[in-house]
């Protein structure tokens, strides 16, 4: 292999010039939608109307129309949260710790991943207020002055959860929206249509790319970052919080924080490759896109995912060393119990399938890494199940022990929950930009003054 | 006043030329001058200093609390959903006190051991059933069934409406017509019999209805029967003695119990008073224990109980007594040469017995020789009880038969020949009528009667029930009947007492009593009917009949009003003496064939009883006290039979003797013996009611006409797989016994501590030296300086048997789920006895454990829920506030006991399409408790109402509350007082003895979350230290 490594490799591919890069990124706003484009909303849209149905069914009857029983207070849909909170760790992990660690590649993804951060946000917080008994009050979680003089438990790790979860929207929301402001601007100048136009004069604020703009951008751009950094780290602290600060054996483990930030980054930098292997191919940006950002990424999912399988090792140790009989059976129980098939799929996922990546060969394969970063998606999903379920299903008193299984309506709402992200991520292709005009063209070769040999010399 | 005046007139000043009030005024004095600049008059606002009187409220803050208020209001008032009428008494009716409840004495007529009740009511309606604590048989307690029996009253399927079969169905008919109808067809009978088929009768002066009615109809004969009865027992009774029944057993007073295949703790006899004096003979504080032996086939209550348990075939039984009575004489205990045929060790040999055990129970017996009872099971033929009989004769162990009072049968029971008899003689046309009263034949006999198909040979068939039953579908008239507390009646089962039994509300629906019925047919006039007729008869009765006999000094009224209050009247009867035994009562019995197939026992339903109780959810959902399987019966067969026939669990077989097959669900029963095969009965019912439809399966088709070994027992029986499946719901999993991994957890995390006697005696705190410490705090705990409720539960005591859940369930209004929610383990009970097995699947050790609401110092649930939702009270309850619940479910997920129960649906709109909802059901909700919401957690509170209520009454009464004011339903209900409730700083009572026990441990104490019950170690009386 010759690998140049003193020459820092292209951000991006092809010797775009700067209106290629913006032609490449605005057309799919330009055209008309396809064919294609619409038989893949119909599929999104079905899923999301699956899971409408199953969610009013839900509603009208109340929660017992899915699994959940008396030992298991929480399943699949804490399940999904989880997951989801976790898929929406990619994109402000990339747009935000990787700008402070000035890591160029990170410029052609950052859009994408913050878009699928946002919607993966949006769906994770359905479910703690589906999941409640009587969602219509769910308002209580929140601190309102009342007449009641009630107020809500700060011990509660779910409270802190309310707290993170929307903190941590709210900011992944203003941080992709400040860098959608240039494009936005970008856009308004290029359009004929009057529409369009109004609706980008609105959003990019009278954005006149002057250098004051620019000024201000930066710096603002670079505190929002430094503001999402410890956020992208807290919010899935604080959801492993749900789970270690209770008592239950399996859940009361203080690796879970370190555990669940690996695991998050894990599977959301597994469905930020497996979104934009597609986008990349359909939007042909794989220019932008290179092979050489998927193989980060996947460098990424491999160090990551050794994390996962180093706490789930650590697990069985601790347990072991404790020497608490219940902590030492559920994790037996895990892996040669009821719902060893579960863990058996969580760790192949997580720790076996992704060392593939160690060959540079599959590093840079679609296909390879396309059936990877699905299982690793997959694995995923199971470990949180693994978690949630194999704990409660058997705890302390062997009487109360039961077996969990999801009903049709746990399963359509994970259906609509991917429905709902996937009908997101659809619209979002249409509608925005899905790379950052202005940061892609601030890394294209030229864009920048240079020590080796530009002009400037 | 004119004083007043007077002076101002003449200080007087020029007068004001353009008006004037007064004279003070016109002259201008100077005082009025001043006073006009006040608002008031001197002296008028003196006590009403608005700093001190008035809380200092400024102006503006009143005038915001006048507008929040007018606001409120106008809210409040806009959106009035009317919630009906509330309409006052407009004559307030004596007794009735709105929000504090009445009891009234009475009588439960729900079996035939008619224990005395004590109904609470609340504004005229019966919301709870406890036992009468002055009734001298089952002194304060009762089972489960009649505890239940409530729901019953406002069951909304119960039969409203007299009905009349005509050629296309059922039509309503008026009382008169039908009572018409029916006394022409009864006045039409002349030689022909009329038949009335009764369940037992305890009531004398039902009796004497009867008697009336036979005078009245001479061709009448009555059939008295039960689907399970002691007629063995007390026929080999009468072959060894002579004359009487079966004697009462003084169960506290013997110290080697041996039971034979009799389940006294589960179903035989009067349960709740066998249950309380076999406890009394198992007492910790006393250090007095009896030692429990148990040999039966299929696991029962009283075998999970046992000190000492063996398996046996029932064939098996009669040659066991006698093996052992050769044994005995052997050894010099007794002489006899009636067992000279058997010998023990062959027996032992050929069964492959525990010789151990086998010697254990020799040897007690010989070293307690008249301190020892041997009871054969009601099942079992009488050749066994014979044998028991003379065993126990020999053993001396005739003084452990009670003299202070003995079982009465006022009338007997019919035997399958008798009832064979009757059908033969409908099948012939000699029947003209038919009177079913108050009980089901055509799903309780035997299949092989085809008494359902020769009911249509009978011109008039008349059955009178609460809810319509298989036996209504094939009769004529169908009259529905008042329930047992809307009714009059007596009660005599015991020698020495007489109880009574009075309405405690007026007939919900447009029933009668069915005494009334029979009456108005003896006057053959069917406007004789009037509400008071039985009330009058009965007092007649008493009058005429029973208080001479009472030699009571005080005068009728007096007595019967007395007798009324008490619900009982005490008799100076005496006790029928036993003579000396008919030793030649053995000759010719000869042992019984033995069977190499399988053995089928039929066995009565702990929850259902034969049936009678199938639409009553509270106990289709009690969990059956060994297998904790509800809403269905099943084949419970040992795990041996299992391997060999190649089934599990929930596998259908097909279970047939001769002719007479089933299909029903198999489930392998730990300790149960190889090759028999056990079926509760009670279940399958057809025309029951929504609740029973579709639950259990009919084994009552197993039974015969003709049985050759008992009538309960089959040794001809067969078993094969039949394919299929049919899931048991229970609410316990079933877990492998040889997994190690999950095997014997509870002893392993100290979930059950239990001890033998002579460890105790050796070193009482063996306990305590498992206990963990308790462990520091970085914050200062909660100090609880006055009450502090706490609760122990006495695990001695404890038998498993269920009753405090059905008392729990109806205190604290907690709906039925049904079988599908049991099965998804969401049933809502908020006490359930936890059964653990150890040991060896074919002789398992069972512990049980009643498990609730621990009510934790430091309790888990509460800090993790966000809402604050469930809160610690001072006097250290752990509360659940379901208005703010929004049903995350995080406290039960961090309860360690998991003892929390949520409302996944609003399961009383769930289960069977509403049934729940019927607006008749709200008259029976407790209204101290609320009624939970859908999505709402709820848990044991402790009784917190009953809490409430003493302190109120406290507090009215000017002193503090004390540990002894409360008692809960299940402490109330526990037949073995099991259960003590308290106030843990109440150093000098009763409970705290308990609560500082030094056999007393708490579950998961190394969590430290410092739970409020204290379990009381069980003891088992076992020859050795070790268990």
């Amino acid at each position: 292999m010759n690998i140049d490594y003193s020459q820092e490799a292209p951000a991006i591919a092809g010797r775009l010039s700067l209106s290629e890069i913006e032609e490449l990124v605005a057309r799919p706003l330009d055209t008309k939608p396809d064919r294609k484009y619409f038989i893949a909303l119909s599929i999104s849209g079905t899923l999301l109307l699956i899971g409408a149905v199953c969610l009013a069914f839900s509603f009208y009857y109340g929660i017992g129309l899915w699994g959940n029983n008396q030992p298991v207070g929480w399943a699949v849909p804490i399940v999904n949260f989880v997951f989801w909170v976790g898929i929406g760790h990619a994109g402000t992990l990339i747009s935000a710790i990787l700008f402070l660690l000035r890591q160029k590649w990170r410029t052609g993804i950052a859009r994408f991943a913050e878009a699928m951060t946002i919607f993966a946000v949006m769906c994770a917080g359905i479910f703690p207020i589906i999941h409640t008994g009587r969602p219509w009050l769910a308002g209580y979680l929140l601190p309102y002055p009342n007449q009641h003089s009630l107020w809500v438990n700060f011990t509660s790790p779910l409270l802190w959860d309310v707290f993170a979860v929307s903190t941590y929207f709210t900011v992944s929301l203003v941080f992709w929206y400040i860098g959608l402001i240039p494009d936005f601007a970008t856009l308004r100048d290029r359009t004929t249509s009057k529409i369009k136009k109004t609706i980008y004069s609105i959003f990019s604020l009278g954005w006149r790319h002057s250098s004051r703009h620019w000024q201000h951008y930066e710096k603002a751009y670079m505190l929002l970052a430094g503001f999402a950094t410890p956020l992208v780290l807290s919010v899935h602290t604080i959801v492993s919080f749900d789970f270690a600060v209770s008592i239950l054996p399996g859940w009361h483990t203080t690796i879970f924080p370190p555990y669940f930030v690996a695991g998050a980054i894990f599977s959301g930098f597994a469905m930020v490759v497996t979104v934009l292997v597609f986008v990349r191919k359909i939007f042909n940006l794989e220019n932008i896109i290179t092979m050489d950002h998927l193989e980060k990424m996947n460098k990424v999912i491999l160090a990551t995912g050794m994390m996962v399988g180093y706490a789930y090792g650590m697990e069985f140790f601790i347990a072991w060393y404790s020497g608490v009989q219940a902590e030492q059976f559920v994790f037996i129980n895990r892996a040669f119990g009821p719902y060893a098939w579960a863990y058996w799929i969580m760790v192949s996922c997580n720790v076996i399938f992704p060392q593939l990546f160690w060959f540079r060969k599959f590093r840079r394969s679609i296909p390879v890494m396309m059936v990877i970063v699905i299982l690793v998606n997959v694995g995923m999903w199971f470990e949180r199940f693994v978690i949630t379920i194999t704990s409660l299903h058997r705890d302390f008193l062997p009487s109360s022990w039961a077996y969990y299984k999801p009903t049709i309506f746990d399963m359509g709402i994970l259906l609509g929950s991917f429905g709902l992200f996937f009908t997101l991520v659809i619209l979002f292709t249409k509608s925005l930009p899905v790379v950052s005009i202005s940061e892609v063209k601030a890394v294209a070769e030229g864009a920048q003054p240079t020590h080796h040999g530009g002009h400037h010399e | 006043m004119s004083d007043y005046r007077e002076e101002n007139i003449q200080n007087n000043n020029t007068p004001d030329p353009n008006y004037w009030r007064s004279f003070e005024e016109l002259y201008r004095n100077e005082k009025t001058l001043e006073a006009r600049h006040h608002e008031f008059a001197d002296g008028v606002t003196d006590d009403f200093n608005p700093n001190e009187n008035l809380s200092g409220i400024s102006r503006r803050k009143f005038l915001a609390l006048l507008g929040a208020s007018a606001a409120l209001a106008g809210v409040a008032c806009s959106d009035y959903r009317d919630k009906g009428e509330i309409v006052p008494y407009n004559v307030k009716p004596e007794e009735i006190i709105l929000g504090r409840p009445n009891y009234y004495a009475s009588t439960c007529t729900a079996c035939a051991n008619a224990c005395g009740i004590l109904i609470k009511t609340r504004e005229g309606r019966p919301i709870k059933v406890d036992g009468n604590p002055e009734h001298p048989v089952n002194q304060g307690k009762i089972c489960a069934k009649g505890q239940a029996n409530i729901l019953n009253l406002y069951d909304p399927e119960r039969l409203q409406q007299p009905l009349k079969k005509t050629s296309t169905g059922f039509d309503t008919i008026e009382w008169n017509k039908a009572d018409k109808d029916i006394i022409a067809a009864l006045s039409m009978a002349g030689s022909k019999e009329i038949a009335i088929v009764t369940h037992t009768i305890t009531s004398p002066t039902t009796l004497k209805v009867l008697e009336d009615f036979k005078s009245k109809f001479p061709s009448t004969k009555i059939y008295s029967y039960e689907l399970f009865n002691s007629s063995n027992r007390n026929s080999a009774w009468t072959k060894c003695y002579g004359s009487g029944s079966f004697p009462l057993i003084k169960w506290n007073e013997a110290k080697v119990i041996v039971s034979l295949e009799a389940d006294f703790l589960g179903v035989e006899g009067n349960t709740v008073e066998n249950k309380r004096l076999f406890a009394e003979g198992r007492d910790v504080n006393k250090k007095s224990f009896s030692r429990l032996y148990v040999v039966e086939s299929s696991m029962t209550l009283t075998g999970m109980n046992a000190d000492y348990r063996m398996r046996l075939k029932p064939e098996q039984q009669f040659a066991f007594v006698m093996s052992l009575m050769s044994e005995l004489n052997k050894k010099g205990v007794i002489s006899t040469s009636l067992a000279s045929d058997y010998n023990l060790d062959a027996f032992i040999q050929k069964l492959n017995l525990d010789k151990e055990k086998v010697n254990h129970l020799v040897n007690d017996l010989a070293a307690n020789k008249g301190k020892t009872i041997l009871y054969a099971g009601e099942l079992l033929p009488e050749n066994v009880h014979i044998a028991v009989n003379i065993l126990n004769d020999l053993l001396g162990n005739k003084n452990l038969y009670r003299a202070d009072s003995a079982e009465v049968n006022l009338i007997n029971l019919v035997s399958l020949n008798e009832l064979k008899e009757l059908t033969n003689k409908i099948e012939n046309g000699q029947v003209a009528a038919v009177i079913h009263l108050d009980c089901n034949p055509v799903y309780h006999f035997p299949g092989d009667l085809n008494y359902k198909n020769l009911l249509s040979k009978v011109p008039t068939v008349v059955t009178l029930t609460e809810r319509l039953n298989e036996t209504s579908q094939y009769s004529n008239y169908v009259l529905p009947l008042n329930h047992n507390f809307e009714s009059w009646g007596d009660a005599k089962t015991r020698t020495g007492l007489i109880s009574l039994q009075q309405p405690v509300i007026a007939p919900l629906h447009n029933t009668r009593q069915k005494e009334a019925i029979l009456l108005t047919w003896i006057s053959t006039n069917p406007e004789t009917y009037s509400e008071t007729l039985y009330h009058d008869y009965l007092m007649k009765n008493w009058e005429t009949n029973i208080y001479p006999t009472l030699k009571s000094k005080i005068e009728f009224k007096q007595l019967w009003f007395g007798a009324l209050h008490d619900g009982f009247a005490l008799t100076n009867e005496s006790t029928p003496t036993i003579s000396s035994i008919n030793l030649s009562a053995l000759n010719g019995v000869s042992s019984n064939s033995e069977s190499n197939g399988f053995t089928l026992v039929l066995r009565e339903s702990y929850q259902v009883g034969d049936g009678r109780f199938a639409n009553n959810g509270w106990l289709q959902e009690l969990p059956h006290p060994v297998s904790k399987i509800t809403w269905d019966n099943y084949a419970a067969i040992s795990h041996n039979t299992a391997k060999s026939l190649n089934v599990e669990n929930d596998d259908l077989v097909e279970v047939s003797v001769g002719e007479r097959k089933l299909t029903l669900p198999v489930f392998i029963q730990a300790g149960n013996a190889d090759n028999t095969i056990t079926i509760e009965l009670g279940y399958g019912r057809e025309f029951s009611g929504i609740v029973a439809s579709g639950v259990g399966f009919n084994a009552n088709s197993l039974l015969s006409a003709k049985p050759e070994f008992s009538n309960w027992i089959y040794t001809n029986a067969s078993i094969k797989k039949a394919g299929g499946k049919y899931s048991l719901a229970s609410t316990q999993e079933h877990r492998a016994f040889d997994n190690p991994r999950t095997q014997d957890l509870h002893l392993k995390r100290h979930i059950i501590q239990e001890g033998t006697v002579a460890l105790y005696e050796k070193k009482p705190d063996f306990i305590q030296e498992h206990r963990p410490k308790e462990l520091e705090s970085v914050y200062t705990p909660f100090q609880y300086n006055e009450m502090k409720w706490g609760m122990a539960i006495d695990l001695n005591k404890c038998l498993g048997c269920g009753d405090c859940i059905v008392a729990c369930n109806v205190e604290n209004n907690v709906p039925v789920v049904g079988k599908d929610q049991v099965l998804k383990s969401r049933e809502m009970q908020w006490l359930r006895i936890d059964r653990y097995y150890s040991g060896s699947p074919d002789d398992p050790r069972v512990s049980v454990q009643p498990m609730l609401c621990q009510h934790c110092d430091q309790a888990p649930c509460e800090n993790v829920c966000p809402v604050v939702a469930t809160t610690h009270s001072p006097d250290g309850l752990n509360q659940m506030v379901y208005n703010r619940c929004v049903g995350t479910r995080y406290c039960s997920n961090n309860c360690p006991y998991k003892v929390r129960r949520f409302n996944f649906f609003n399961f009383r709109d769930h289960f069977r399409d509403g049934y729940q909802e019927s607006s008749i059901f709200a008259l029976m909700n407790n209204p101290e408790v609320t009624v939970r919401s859908r999505g709402v957690m709820e848990k044991c509170t402790f009784c917190v109402q009953r809490i409430e209520e003493a302190r109120s009454e406290a507090t009215r009464k000017g002193i503090p509350i004390k540990g002894t004011d409360v008692k809960t339903a299940c402490q109330e209900a526990c037949p073995t007082n099991a259960i003590h409730f308290g106030d843990i700083n109440g150093k000098d009572s009763e409970f705290y003895k308990y609560r500082t026990h030094e056999l007393g441990y708490y579950v998961l104490e190394e969590l430290n979350v410092r739970p409020n019950v204290t379990y009381i170690a069980k003891l088992r009386n076992i020859h050795t230290e070790e268990l």
